[in-house]
């Protein structure tokens, strides 16, 4: 098993009027190469958790595992095991310091000790991913960016890292969506490369469902789905109960069914939509 | 009457920063021209979506609208009042509203109702007229029963409601919001864009919404669309909506209902023109 989380409970402020009960005994396992989305309302708890997974915060109770280490044990086996866990935060101010995009990317690879022509190599590849063109930006300021771009700033300086758990806290926000598509296309593929484990936090169930085998779905701190994707993305009563819209094409499909047509209702991306509806009105030239 | 808002061949070149330990790779210097010589005008009360990709200009555009920025050439004007004139900038201020993407950056004060007093205090009004304001103002996002509360207990929606609350405090003729639903989980998307169609609707207020939503930019009256410093597209949303090819070579995409009409007419389906939403696809199908 590759993370154990067992009884986490985390609680901001404790004993203050500010207190937040931010988790409440979570208790999940995740294998080794899963792709895994987390979805949850505002203040459900996504955040605080992925950050638990990267080693960040100190649990209020219970204890996260990676290969059977105490996350926070002292000693060089946690240490190089926290290392290995790379965490994109939700809001990209809250991770970019450096005063040019290239120092900034190039941070984590240098921190792991690379010499600077894999340091370069690594900064191009990860820019690139991104979809930022290295020559236009590297030696531009982060804070100068537009906020799309500085997002991806914010994703590229984590990629650069290639870890073996690789977070994203929210990354399409703010993105075009060319760009978002590109972004979950690529991070995808590389995932299926390297077999390394994926964590996507995303309200949208859009790209929940173009890149992740497995959703867990947080409400008020607690698990309340662990499932299979297309299972836990249609089951509309879950999803209306914590608060999460229903994707427009299934939304049209469920219409459609009310009015008393045989369509399902599990397809989640427009062209499965179409086909759906294609295939139930007996259109030609539609088969996918 | 001149339109509320007129954009005259607007240029704006960033000036260059470039650390001065900034060595090894090249090509990042220069200037970053932004606007290539924009036109545009909205009239007062219109419900305009603006969208484009990544770095295109919109933030620029939109800094523009309430004098944060001044043009490099051309020039805006804000209910005939020039941007570039510096005894203008407080006028444009008062008229032009903003409303960012980040909840959490842009409240400053410990409870709602200060937050939402403080544009109004700043303009050194009259007490009671500052209340008045104030309950205004938190009565027409839906807030007033959180006038009390800490910011922070607040969801990301409500608290974007009371970034709203406090542009409306100033009593703009136009409110522009940058990305406001980007952070937002659905419930508070909704809570916002229901907020932003009713100040438009029933105050009358001209809005401009910057959104990569494409379904949010399909709720509006018109939709403009950007491409590096430049207006490439400008109309209702069922004719720029159309154009699904031209869109993704952009970077952009369609609402996902008119991406499914557009398959099916491909295929065949005959479908009415302008479906944009469910409903609308509905009544065509049954
Ligand atoms: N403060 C700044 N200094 C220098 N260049 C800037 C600054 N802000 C933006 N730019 C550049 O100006 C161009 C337009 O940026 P702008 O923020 O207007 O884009 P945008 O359309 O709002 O993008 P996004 O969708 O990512 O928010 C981009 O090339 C960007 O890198
Ligand atoms: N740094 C913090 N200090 C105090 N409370 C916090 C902090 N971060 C999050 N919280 C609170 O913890 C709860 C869970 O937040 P978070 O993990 O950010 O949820 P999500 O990512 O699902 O929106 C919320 O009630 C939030 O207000
Ligand atoms: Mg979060
Ligand atoms: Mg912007």
């Amino acid at each position: 098993m590759l993370i154990q989380v067992e009884n986490l409970t985390h609680i901001y402020n404790q004993g203050t009027p500010f207190e937040r009960v931010a988790l409440r005994e979570v208790n999940l396992e995740i294998e080794a190469g899963e792709r895994i989305g987390i979805l949850g309302p505002t203040g459900s708890g996504k955040s605080t958790l992925v950050q638990h997974l990267a080693g960040l915060l100190k649990p209020t109770a219970g204890r996260v595992l990676l290969e059977g280490t105490p996350i926070h044990s002292k000693g060089a086996t946690a240490r190089k095991l926290r290392l290995q866990v790379g965490l994109a935060f939700q809001y990209p101010e809250d991770q970019i310091f450096e005063q040019t995009v290239f120092r900034e990317v190039a941070f984590g690879p240098r921190n792991l000790g690379l010499d600077e022509a894999e340091v370069a190599a690594r900064v191009n590849w990860a820019l690139e991913m991104v979809g930022l063109d290295p020559v236009a930006v590297a030696q531009r300021m982060p804070f100068t960016l537009s906020g799309g771009e500085m997002r991806r700033v914010a994703l590229a300086s984590i990629l650069a890292m290639r870890p073996r758990v690789l977070i994203l806290d929210e990354p399409t926000a703010g993105q075009d969506p060319q760009g978002r598509r590109a972004l979950l296309d690529k991070v995808g593929a590389w995932q299926r490369e390297t077999n390394m484990t994926l964590i996507v936090v995303s309200h949208a169930l859009e790209d929940l469902a173009r890149l992740v085998e497995r959703v867990i779905a947080l409400r008020e701190g607690r698990v309340v789905a662990d499932g299979p994707t297309r299972q836990v993305l249609s089951d509309v009563k879950l999803l209306r109960a914590i608060g999460l819209d229903v994707p427009q094409p299934v939304a049209l499909l469920q219409a459609l069914r009310q009015a008393g047509k045989e369509v399902r209702v599990d397809r989640f991306l427009p062209a499965e939509a179409a086909s759906e509806i294609a295939r139930v009105w007996g259109l030609r030239g539609s088969v996918t | 009457m001149r339109p509320f808002i007129e954009i005259e061949n607007l240029k704006y070149v960033y000036p260059s920063f470039i650390p001065p330990h900034a060595g090894g790779q090249r090509g990042g210097g220069g200037q970053i021209v932004a606007l290539r010589g924009v036109n545009l005008t909205i009239e007062q009360g219109e419900f305009v979506a603006l969208i484009g990709p990544n770095g295109s200009g919109k933030s620029t555009l939109a800094r523009h609208l309430n004098a944060l920025l001044l043009p490099t050439a051309g020039a805006v004007w804000i209910d005939g009042l020039r941007t570039s004139d510096a005894h203008n900038v407080w006028a444009v201020r008062q008229k032009v509203g903003m409303v960012f993407q980040n909840p959490d950056n842009q409240i400053v004060a410990t409870t709602v109702e200060e937050d939402v007093a403080f544009g109004p205090e700043n303009m050194g009004l009259p007490a009671d007229e500052i209340r008045h304001r104030v309950d205004d103002a938190l009565a027409a996002v839906g807030l007033l029963d959180y006038r009390q509360y800490p910011p922070q207990m607040l969801s990301g929606g409500q608290k974007q409601l009371v970034a709203i609350a406090g542009a409306l405090a100033a009593r703009p003729s136009c409110i522009v919001f940058d990305e406001p639903t980007s952070m937002l989980d659905p419930v508070g998307r909704r809570q916002v864009l229901d907020t932003i169609r009713r100040l438009n609707a029933e105050e009358g207020i001209t809005v401009l919404l910057i959104t990569h939503s494409m379904s949010e930019a399909a709720m509006a009256q018109r939709v403009l669309v950007m491409e590096a410093g430049r207006m490439v597209m400008d109309g209702p949303p069922a004719i720029v909506f159309e154009r699904g090819a031209r869109l993704r070579a952009l970077g952009l995409d369609l609402p996902p209902i008119v991406d499914i009409a557009q398959r099916l007419q491909a295929w065949g389906l005959p479908l009415p023109q302008g479906v944009l939403t469910v409903q609308d696809m509905v009544d065509a199908l049954c």
